[in-house]
C-alpha cells in the first residue's frame, strides 16, 4: 500500500528521480567494466614468474677495444661472479628476462614446413642458466653445450644452435600433449635446426603478459650457448639477503678485471620487473581513479536529489508525523524511495555494462564479462544509493510534527 | 540597458550561490571532475594521434612489399593479415632504391654502437645509431643547429662522416659547434658534418611499430657502413617466409628477412601512379626466382594512412576516451539534476519576482546566467584539476629507467602538454556542458505559474 503511495509520488516529480537512474546505470557500466580490465592487469601483475627475482641482479659490460676477445672475458667473469660469496650462480645471457625485448622462433616436432607451428622465446645462456635463473626443473637435466668461441652478433649465436635444449613445460605439452617430450627432438623454422630435449622447466615467464600472449611469453627453449659480443649481460642470482653485498662487490671489481671494457648498467631484476610492469599499474590507477570518481559523482546527485526532496516536502512529513507515522516510517519511506530509483538504474546498467562489455572484450581479446562482475557492481550501487539517502533521510525522520502546523 | 541587465542578472546569480554555498560547490565539483576527465583523455589522445609531419603528409610514402611465404595459420596471430609486412627485406630495399621516380627515397634501421670519448672523466658509452641514407634529412625536414647532412656520394664511399644529435653533442663537445671534429665510434674515426637542433616527431612516424613514441636516435651514419662495418640491427627482424632462415649477418643481407624501413617523397601525382607501376612490375619479376607468391599487395602509404595501419593510437587511449566521455555525461546529468532541485526549492522568491513583473524570459535568463557562471566556476576548476592528473600521469607513466632524463622529460612533455587548441577546446566543452545541463531546469523554472509559488508550500 505504501509502495503504490510512494510510485504515486515519484511519478508527479520524474524528472530527478530518472537523472538519477541514468546516472546510476551508466555509473554501473563505467564500474564493471574498469573492475573486469583492472582486474585482469592485477592478474597479469601477480602471475608467478618461476623466477627468483628478488635474489639476482644483472649487469651488463660491453667491450670496445680492439683487445677486448668476448669468450674470454666471458669465462673469466663467469669464474669470477661463481665465485664471489654469496653467489648462487651466475651466467651470460643473450637477453634479458622480465622484459619485452628478445628473440622467438617457430617450433614444430616434424622437420620441414610444418602447418601448425607454435611460437617459443629463445633463452640462449650459458651452462648455469636455469640455476642463475632459479628456475624449477621437473624432468631431465639443464642443457649444456661446449661454448669456447664467441659468435659475432644475435643472429650468428642462434645459428649456432646446440643439439640440447631445455623447454617450459607448457611448451612441452603443447608440441606433445601426450606428456612424453623428454627425450624428443624438436625442429625449429627460420633456421632449420633441431635439437633434443633433455629437460622440462616448470615455469618461466620470460615477459609479464595475461591472455593468449602470455601463451607465448611462457613458451620458452633454452639454449645452452655464449652470447655474442662486443656485450655480455650476467645473471647473477644470490643466497636470500646477499644481492645487495655481492652488486657492492661486483661494481668495485668487475669492470677492471678484463681490458677494453666498461660496465654499461647494472641492476637489480626486482627493479628491472617492475620497471617492466609500471605501465600496467599506472593505467589501472587511472582507471581505478576515474571509477572512484565515478562513483563519488553519482554519491552527490543521490545526495543532492534526496535532500532536496526531504526540504520540499518538510511540511508533508510533518503532516505524516502529526497524524501518527513513526520517525522510522518515514526513514523508510525515503530508503525504499531511494532503492526504487538505484534499482531501476542497475537494471538500465546492467544492460548497458553488458554491452560495453562486449565491446572491450573484442578490443582486447577478453574472454567475456562474468556476471558476477554484475552483481558485485549492483551490490555497490545499492549500498552507494543507500549511504547518500541516509544522512538525508534522518534529517527527514527528525522534522518535528509541529511543523504542520506552520506556513513555511 | 541590456548590459545593466545582465549586471542584474550576475548578482542574482552570485547571491544564489552564496546562498547554497554546498550545492554550488557540489556542482562546480562534479562539473570540474568531468572536464578534467575529459580533458585528460583528449589530450592523452591529442598528443597521440598527432600526424608530426602534417604539412608533408601526402607527400612521404612507406613503401611495403608483401613477400610473405603463402597464407598459413600463421596469419591468423597477425592482427591485420591482408597488410604486407611493415619492413623491406635488403635486397628489394637495394632494388627499390634503384628507381629515380621518386624526388627522394631512404633506406633506414636502428643500430647501436660504442662511442669512446677519448676526454677524462668520460667513459666509453653505448649510443643508439639511425643508419640511413643521405636524403634522411631534407625529406622529414630535420632542423639542423650546425652544418648539414651528407651527399649521397658519401652512402657509397661509405665515407666516415656523422650527425649528431642534440643531447650527443651536447655530451661530447658541450654544446658547441663541433663540424668538422671528430668522433671514435666501433674504434674508428667519424667526422661530424652536421648537429641536429631539437627535434622530437610524436608519434616517431618512420619508426613503427617498434618505436612510436621513442626518441630519435643519438646519432646518424651513412647506410653504407651497414655492410662495411656490420653494424646491428636493434630493431626487428621477422623472417616472412617458411624456407628463410638467418644463422649469421650475411643471411640478413641475402634472405627473405624484413629489417628495413623504406620511405619515398613523391610532390606530383604522376610521380606516385608510375612509381606504384615501377614496384609492382618490381615484384612481378621477382616472382619467376619463386619470391612473392601471394598476390599482388604492395602498399606505398602515406604518413597518416602509415599511423592508422600500425595502430598508433591504440584501444588504451580509445578506451580511456569513451569512459571519460561517459564519466562527462554522468557529470552534466548529476549538475542537471542538482540545478533542477535548487531552482525549484527557490521557486517561492522566482514566484514573487513574477507577481512583481518579470517575465519568462527574464526568469530563463536570469537562471541561465547562474548555470553558466558555475559552469566557468567548474570549467576553471577542471583545468586545474586536469593539469594535476596529467601531472600525475606524467610522473607515474614514464618513470622507466631505460631512458635517460632529459630524454624522457622531453618526451613526456611531448605527449602530456596541452596546447592552445586543447585550451580553446575546455573552455568550450566547459561551456557546453553548463549549458547542456542548465537549459532545462531554467526553461522548466521559467515555465511555472507564479500563482503556485505564491501559495504557501
Amino acid at each position: 500500500m505504501e509502495i503504490k503511495a510512494l510510485l504515486k509520488a515519484l511519478w508527479r516529480s520524474r524528472t530527478g528521480p530518472v537523472l538519477i537512474a541514468v546516472q546510476i546505470a551508466i555509473a554501473l557500466a563505467v564500474l564493471v567494466n574498469i573492475a573486469y580490465v583492472v582486474a585482469g592487469r592485477i592478474e597479469v601483475y601477480r602471475r608467478p614468474t618461476g623466477i627468483d627475482i628478488d635474489n639476482i641482479f644483472w649487469v651488463m659490460s660491453q667491450g670496445f677495444g680492439k683487445d677486448y676477445d668476448q669468450a674470454s672475458a666471458v669465462r673469466s667473469d663467469l669464474a669470477y661472479l661463481n665465485g664471489l660469496p654469496g653467489v648462487i650462480a651466475a651466467a651470460a645471457s643473450l637477453s634479458l628476462p622480465q622484459t619485452f625485448s628478445g628473440y622467438g622462433l617457430p617450433f614444430s616436432t616434424t622437420p620441414g614446413v610444418q602447418p601448425a607451428r607454435v611460437g617459443g622465446r629463445i633463452m640462449l645462456m650459458t651452462d648455469r642458466g636455469l640455476d642463475a635463473l632459479g628456475l624449477h626443473l621437473i624432468a631431465g637435466r639443464a642443457p649444456h653445450a661446449d661454448a669456447t668461441t664467441a659468435p659475432p652478433d644475435p643472429m650468428s649465436a642462434i645459428g649456432r644452435w646446440a643439439p640440447e635444449v631445455a623447454v617450459t613445460q607448457l611448451l612441452a605439452t603443447k608440441l606433445f600433449p601426450k606428456g612424453d617430450a623428454l627425450g624428443k627432438t624438436i625442429y625449429t623454422g627460420l633456421i632449420n635446426k633441431a635439437a633434443k630435449i633433455v629437460g622440462i622447466v616448470e615455469r618461466m615467464q620470460a615477459a609479464p603478459a595475461g591472455g593468449p600472449a602470455a601463451d607465448f611469453t611462457e613458451s620458452v627453449v633454452f639454449v645452452p650457448g655464449m652470447p655474442p659480443g662486443p656485450t655480455a649481460l650476467y645473471l647473477v642470482r644470490t643466497q636470500p639477503g646477499r644481492r645487495a653485498e655481492a652488486m657492492a662487490q661486483v661494481e668495485k671489481s668487475l669492470a677492471d678485471r678484463v681490458p677494453g671494457r666498461f660496465i654499461a648498467r647494472m641492476q637489480t631484476l626486482t627493479e628491472t620487473a617492475s620497471e617492466t610492469r609500471s605501465g600496467l599499474k599506472s593505467s589501472s590507477i587511472i582507471l581505478g581513479v576515474v571509477a572512484l570518481l565515478v562513483l563519488a559523482v553519482t554519491a552527490i546527485g543521490i545526495f543532492g536529489l534526496a535532500a532536496f526532496n526531504v526540504t520540499t516536502r518538510t511540511r508533508q512529513i510533518g503532516t505524516r508525523r502529526a497524524i501518527g507515522a513513526r520517525r522510522r516510517h518515514i526513514l523508510r519511506y525515503f530508503l525504499i524511495e531511494n532503492w526504487l530509483v538505484s534499482t531501476a538504474g542497475v537494471l538500465v546498467g546492467c544492460v548497458l555494462a553488458l554491452g560495453l562489455g562486449a565491446e572491450l572484450s573484442v578490443m582486447f581479446q577478453l574472454p567475456r564479462l562474468p556476471l558476477y562482475y554484475l552483481a558485485f557492481g549492483v551490490v555497490v550501487l545499492w549500498l552507494i544509493g543507500l549511504g547518500a539517502t541516509l544522512y538525508p533521510a534522518r534529517r527527514a525522520a527528525s522534522v518535528a510534527p509541529a511543523i504542520a502546523t506552520r506556513t513555511v | 540597458m541590456t548590459r545593466f541587465m545582465l549586471l542584474h542578472d550576475l548578482r542574482l546569480a552570485l547571491r544564489s550561490m552564496r546562498h547554497t554555498p554546498v550545492l554550488t560547490a557540489l556542482t562546480a565539483g562534479a562539473i570540474a571532475c568531468g572536464i578534467a576527465a575529459a580533458m585528460i583523455a583528449l589530450t592523452l589522445y591529442h598528443a597521440r594521434s598527432g600526424n608530426p609531419i602534417w604539412w608533408k603528409s601526402d607527400q612521404l610514402f612507406a613503401v611495403t612489399l608483401d613477400n610473405r611465404g603463402p597464407p598459413g595459420p600463421q596469419d591468423q596471430f597477425q592482427r591485420h593479415p591482408e597488410y604486407p609486412p611493415f619492413l623491406v627485406t635488403y635486397r628489394d630495399a637495394k632494388a627499390l632504391s634503384q628507381s629515380n621516380i621518386p624526388t627522394r627515397s631512404v633506406m633506414m634501421y636502428r643500430s647501436v654502437g660504442i662511442i669512446e670519448p677519448g676526454k677524462p672523466g668520460l667513459k666509453p658509452f653505448s649510443a643508439s645509431i639511425r643508419m640511413t641514407t643521405a636524403d634522411f634529412f631534407q625529406m622529414f625536414d630535420v632542423p639542423f643547429l650546425f652544418g648539414s647532412g651528407w651527399t649521397r656520394s658519401a652512402d657509397d664511399g661509405p665515407d666516415p662522416v656523422i650527425v649528431l644529435g642534440r643531447q650527443l653533442n651536447d655530451k661530447l663537445f658541450a654544446g658547441a659547434n663541433s663540424v668538422g671534429k671528430l668522433v671514435t665510434l666501433h674504434g674508428r674515426q667519424f667526422r661530424v658534418v652536421g648537429v641536429i637542433d631539437n627535434w622530437m616527431p610524436v608519434p616517431k612516424f618512420y619508426d613503427l611499430p617498434l618505436n612510436s613514441f621513442g626518441v630519435p636516435e643519438d646519432l646518424y651514419m651513412p647506410f653504407g657502413w651497414t655492410t662495411a662495418l656490420q653494424m646491428p640491427n636493434a630493431g626487428i627482424v621477422s623472417c616472412v617466409t617458411p624456407t628463410a632462415k638467418v644463422g649469421s649477418f650475411n643471411e640478413l643481407l641475402t634472405q627473405d628477412c624484413v629489417w628495413l624501413e623504406y620511405w619515398v617523397e613523391m610532390p606530383r601525382v604522376a610521380q606516385r601512379q608510375r612509381f606504384q607501376t615501377f614496384v609492382d612490375n618490381y615484384v612481378r619479376d621477382q616472382k619467376q626466382y619463386g619470391r612473392f607468391v601471394r598476390p599482388l599487395n604492395n602498399r606505398i602509404v602515406n604518413v597518416s594512412t602509415w599511423l592508422a595501419m600500425n595502430d598508433v593510437i591504440g584501444e588504451e587511449s580509445r578506451l580511456q576516451v569513451a569512459l571519460a566521455g561517459l564519466f562527462l555525461a554522468v557529470c552534466i546529468l548529476n549538475t542537471l539534476g542538482l540545478m533542477l532541485a535548487k531552482f525549484l526549492s527557490g521557486a517561492p522568491v522566482t514566484g514573487l519576482r513574477r507577481a512583481l513583473g518579470a517575465s519568462r524570459r527574464d526568469i530563463v535568463r536570469q537562471h541561465l546566467t547562474e548555470v553558466v557562471v558555475v559552469g566557468i566556476f567548474g570549467g576553471l576548476c577542471g583545468l586545474l584539476l586536469s593539469s594535476l592528473g596529467l601531472w600525475a600521469i606524467r610522473t607515474l607513466t614514464y618513470n622507466s629507467a631505460f631512458d635517460n632524463s632529459a630524454e624522457r622529460l622531453a618526451l613526456a612533455q611531448a605527449l602530456s602538454h596541452m596546447d592552445v587548441t586543447m585550451l580553446l577546446l575546455a573552455a568550450l566543452v566547459s561551456v557546453v556542458a553548463g549549458v547542456l545541463a542548465g537549459i532545462y531546469p531554467a526553461w522548466r523554472i521559467g515555465r511555472m505559474q507564479p500563482a503556485l509559488f505564491l501559495k504557501s508550500q
